[in-house]
């Protein structure tokens, strides 16, 4: 795994938040959500793991920005009010804190990773899990359903 | 060589970037957008650490996958609501969400 690919794709990453984070106009921080979702596609594929690498691109970097724009148009909020510099000021404090905290737990040893094959995640996913994802098939099914009718317009 | 520590530190920065976001945005779109690099920053580091420290099981990988699943259901659910609050006091800004009752 080269390092100039990792520093590469991290940066990236990091740049794309930023942006999804500080962005005054939403549509700009959709597209840019879709960025940052597809690097860290990318990391998985650095990583070893496609299969993941492949479900982040198709759920996380395709779908979910398209539908985030489709709402972002339907409810005509493209501009956001920043909030005030007390929330701003409150926030880093509080961000900073969080990776402070974390920092301690990072000096962990040096080990290779390993590649995980698609087709051991699936064997996997369908013998170890799988009760877990006969309850995620049906939390999905659950989520579209309660999503029509949350969002259905009532006849008066 | 990169290590589970680079891994970790990337996701942990990731991380703290979308709970500012998620402080300081006033658009209930906007924060439903930190929130979902929060669970990203998760998902990143359970893969991480599956790759490296679990290789028979990859059980970090898979929780990998139901963190992105519980995502799209979650978001689904998020902009459902959303659509019907822009629908009652038409804006989805977080200060028009003061009472529960329709």
């Amino acid at each position: 795994m080269s390092v100039l690919g990792f520093a590469l794709l991290a940066a990236l990453v990091l740049a794309g938040a930023l942006v999804v984070v500080l962005s005054e106009n939403v549509v700009h921080a959709a597209v840019a959500l879709a960025f940052t979702f597809f690097f860290v596609a990318g990391l998985y594929v650095l990583l070893g793991s496609p299969m993941l690498a492949v479900i982040q691109f198709a759920v996380n970097a395709a779908a979910i920005p398209i539908l985030t724009i489709f709402i972002i148009m339907t409810t005509q909020s493209r501009r956001v009010r920043p909030a005030s510099g007390a929330f701003y000021l409150i926030a880093t404090v509080l961000a900073g804190a969080f990776l402070f905290g974390l920092w301690g737990f990072l000096g962990a040893p040096q080990t290779a990773f390993r590649a995980v094959s698609p087709e051991g995640l699936g064997a996997r996913l369908l013998s170890v899990t799988l009760l877990p994802f006969e309850v995620a098939s049906v939390l999905l099914l659950l989520a579209m359903v309660g999503a029509i009718v949350l969002a259905r317009r009532l006849e008066k | 060589m990169i290590t589970l520590g680079h891994f970790l530190a990337l996701s942990a920065v990731l991380f703290a970037i979308g709970l500012f976001g998620v402080l300081t945005r006033r658009n209930l779109i906007a924060v439903l957008m930190s929130v979902e690099i929060l669970l990203n920053a998760a998902a990143l580091a359970f893969a991480a650490a599956a790759a490296y420290k679990d290789p028979v099981f990859f059980a970090g990988q898979l929780f990998a996958l139901f963190i992105i699943v519980v995502a799209a259901a979650e978001l689904s659910i998020g902009f459902a609501i959303l659509l019907l609050v822009s629908r009652h006091s038409g804006s989805v800004s977080t200060d028009v969400v003061e009472e529960m009752r329709g």
